[in-house]
């Protein structure tokens, strides 16, 4: 076939096989518990088979050989497990596991345009595999009941109002299972089409349904089922794709863009009403005012909906840990589990795809440096069984990932005599934040040589990198013999959000909402110095306060009541104190990602909507530094 | 005007199929389903002049299709060709003997697409005039 031709579908192709390999990864781990089964969860195996015969249908289409073949050699082999023909074993989901593995290699590989990995070894096991002639056991095939018949038959009038076969069958899919799905020839040639469901709707929803032409019965108990010759696949595609579109994720940035430009051009209209507010009566501002404000709510409920179209599940991240540990473990003889929590929640895909090499890196570090091996976690008194836990949770607008493990932790004074030795500057209090700056230094690695597990020129230094450009937050805490923990918050968003706008002299700023948890007024007589720094009483405690003029060298305004944002929780928390705060808007994001123009504490810039540019305060990281410095302030005064 | 139905549950192979057959049928309006139901629900709705059908589908097999159309008095004349992909050869005896009208094996050239399709339309009118 012409090459031009296929180019033109090879990003599809991709894509497609992408899809259906997160399908696999899924179907593969819960194939593993039925392990030894004569016949496993058919749904499973069904999944697999389909999800494989899909790839090797386009991969031959694009006549990408190596990764048709596998893809053959694996759906001949669910084929066979399908049949009854051959047991699931170890050895075979050893196999599928893989061999999947060799079909991300090869289809990636092809993708960047690199030679092929071999998978002739691949390829002939797994053959092997489907040619085992052990017999299986049981008939398997378990009787279900199918109390419902329900009969559709389309009409050019139904399918004009979007009424076809596949929004039944999902309507159906709400109610319960669908059992078999069968066209039928009626009078006169009409076509319906019949379904055995386990459940019905209520009788007011059925009576609404009929005018749909969709019609249910009860079936007698004796005919409940058809006797089937063929093994009736399940049907397992939840969704049908008939009712999906593939998007680019470019066009939903250039989408959000435009939002954007709405967000400043409306703010620029709120400026100029406020301006002939003077001018106009009341009963001509008014109305314009009220308009401005629907407009204004459309416009978050826009955002929010492009927002939820950018949404997935931060399983996609997790799914591919298991593998990876599960690899590991087994070359270096180790005892691994991962336990995953809250891979539902949703985040942006941009962040998923940015955020999987940091994710790995930080599982095989896991692996590499914190959890020990199995007789040396007896001897410690811990379980065989290392841990590695992968938690997501959303609250507000932050995301927070965490991947932690039960392994000896992170060793404080290698990791101090390494960063002399590397000639990095080793600050005098050692807690996890100085930790963290020394293993995120560039060039840092308490290995000399990079092992397979860690290593890969992915260093800890690109991963804090990364969770910054991202305008998140990296945090680790670390206990001696219990285990190590990374923490990544992340905005949810991030194109616009709600954020203060602070003036200190001259010059304004704004600070993101979502980092500031407390706006207080202070008493600037209430202010007190304590050692290098000031403190103002707060709830009770001595809160440590800065004043962003000094620690930016703006000259301050002066005056008596100057107000402060609190970031930061309970010990952690710091004041910054600026002039006055002038107000609070919706500001779009533009993040300053050039290295020259980079300042610690700048989170990026915005357009106020009259032309005027306001720096992007970054609150999280100009308290931490606050902190850290009063630390060590606090430490040289003890010594 | 005459449809050429697309039946493969896979959005990059319909789309492969269609461009292919682009060319040689510039006046033939396409439909596409992506599953055996939709397929007979499309044949049923539409007017459909010949169906290019992949055979492992998630709801019906491409099998079951052929022999429903094939059973039916109004579409049991409607040229099928099946779409397969290596391995389901067996299934190439089955699908004649159900009445498939041609049997391909991916991957096919544009080309053999074209000239076996055109062969199924050689009775049609308007499709041999512009093709």
């Amino acid at each position: 076939m012409g090459d031009e031709f296929l180019d033109r579908f090879l990003n599809d192709y991709y894509a497609e096989s992408e899809e259906h390999l997160a399908t696999i990864r899924r179907a593969l781990l819960s194939l593993e518990g039925g392990v030894g089964q004569a016949r496993p969860d058919a749904a499973v195996t069904e999944e697999l088979f389909r999800s494989f015969h899909s790839i090797k249908g386009i991969a031959a289409m694009v006549e990408h050989r190596e990764a048709e073949a596998l893809a053959h050699e694996m759906e001949s082999y669910l084929r066979a497990i399908r049949d009854g023909q051959v047991r699931v074993t170890t050895v075979g989901i050893e196999g599928l596991i893989t061999g999947t593995r060799r079909l991300e290699l090869a289809v990636s590989a092809h993708r960047s345009g690199q030679p092929q990995p071999d998978t002739t070894e691949a390829v002939s096991s797994l053959r092997a595999l489907s040619t085992n002639d052990e017999a299986g056991a049981g008939t398997g095939a378990s009787a279900v009941a199918a109390p419902w018949r329900c009969v559709f038959t389309p009409s050019p009038a139904l399918l004009a109002r979007g009424i076809n076969v596949d929004l039944v069958r999902s309507r159906l899919r709400e109610h319960g299972e669908i059992l078999r799905a069968q066209p039928l020839i009626g009078d006169a040639g009409a076509i319906s089409f019949e379904f055995f469901v386990t459940a019905a709707p209520e009788a007011d929803v059925r009576d609404e349904w009929a005018a749909d032409g969709i019609v249910f019965d009860t079936v007698d108990a004796a005919d409940a089922l058809p006797p089937v010759a063929a093994p009736v696949p399940a049907d397992t595609s939840v969704l049908s794709s008939g009712h999906y579109v593939r998007v680019d994720l470019a066009k939903l940035d250039d989408l959000m863009r435009m939002i954007g430009d709405l967000v400043i051009m409306r703010a620029r209209l709120v400026d100029g009403l406020a301006a002939v507010e003077a001018h106009v009566p009341a009963s001509v501002w008014r109305p314009l005012q009220e308009t401005t404000s629907g407009i204004e709510r459309h416009l978050r409920d826009l955002r929010e909906g492009v927002m939820r179209v950018r949404l997935v599940p931060v399983g996609e991240i997790f799914r591919r840990m298991p593998f990876v540990v599960r690899d590991l473990a087994r070359d270096s003889g180790r005892r691994v589990k991962v336990e995953m929590r809250g891979q539902e929640t949703q985040i942006d895909k941009f962040l998923v795809e940015r955020m999987m090499d940091p994710a790995l890196h930080l599982v095989r570090n896991a692996m590499a440096h914190g959890l020990e091996p199995v007789d040396e976690r007896i001897a410690a008194g811990k379980p065989p069984e290392g841990t590695i836990w992968l938690t997501a949770s959303a609250a507000g607008e932050v995301a927070t990932i965490e991947i932690s493990d039960d392994g000896r932790g992170i060793n404080a004074d290698r990791v101090v005599s390494r960063a002399r030795a590397l000639g990095l500057t080793v600050p005098a209090l050692i807690d996890d934040g100085a930790l963290l700056d020394l293993i995120c230094s560039p060039g840092f690695s308490t290995r000399e040589e990079s092992d397979r597990a860690s290593g890969r020129g992915f260093g800890m230094a690109v991963v804090r990198r990364t969770v910054q450009e991202l305008g998140g937050l990296l945090r680790l805490s670390t206990e001696p013999g219990r285990g190590v923990k990374f923490t990544v918050e992340l905005p949810l968003t991030l194109a616009i959000t709600d954020a203060l706008l602070a003036r200190i002299g001259a010059q304004q700023f704004a600070v993101p909402q979502a980092a500031v948890r407390e706006v207080v007024e202070l008493e600037e007589g209430a202010i007190r110095r304590l050692e290098d720094g000031e403190v103002v009483p707060y709830r009770g405690m001595a809160l440590p306060v800065v004043r962003l003029s000094r620690l930016l060298g703006i000259e301050s305004a002066g005056g008596r009541r100057p107000h402060a944002f609190i970031v930061g929780q309970g010990a952690a928390a710091v004041g910054l104190i600026v002039d006055r705060i002038v107000g609070q808007r919706e500001i779009v994001v533009r993040s300053t990602v050039d290295p020259l123009i980079r300042v610690a504490g700048v989170a990026g810039a915005t357009d106020l909507g009259d032309g005027r540019v306001v720096l992007i305060l970054d609150a999280g990281a100009i308290a931490r530094a606050v902190r850290q410095r009063a630390a060590s302030a606090a430490r040289t005064a003890t010594a | 005007m005459q449809q050429i139905l697309v039946v493969d549950d896979s959005p990059t192979i319909r789309r492969m199929v269609r461009a292919s057959l682009a060319r040689f049928f510039p006046t033939v309006e396409f439909l596409e389903a992506a599953s055996g139901l939709q397929a007979i629900e499309r044949l049923a709705l539409g007017s459909i002049g010949l169906i290019l059908l992949d055979l492992n589908m998630p709801d019906m097999h491409g099998l079951e299709v052929l022999q429903f159309v094939r059973s039916h008095e109004k579409y049991r004349n409607v040229p099928i060709a099946v779409l397969t992909t290596r391995g389901d050869e067996e299934s190439r005896a089955a699908a004649l003997k159900a009445g498939a009208s041609a049997y391909l094996t991916k991957p096919f050239s544009p080309d053999v697409l074209g000239r076996e399709v055109r062969k199924l339309f050689a009775g049609g009118d308007e499709l041999t005039a512009s093709a």
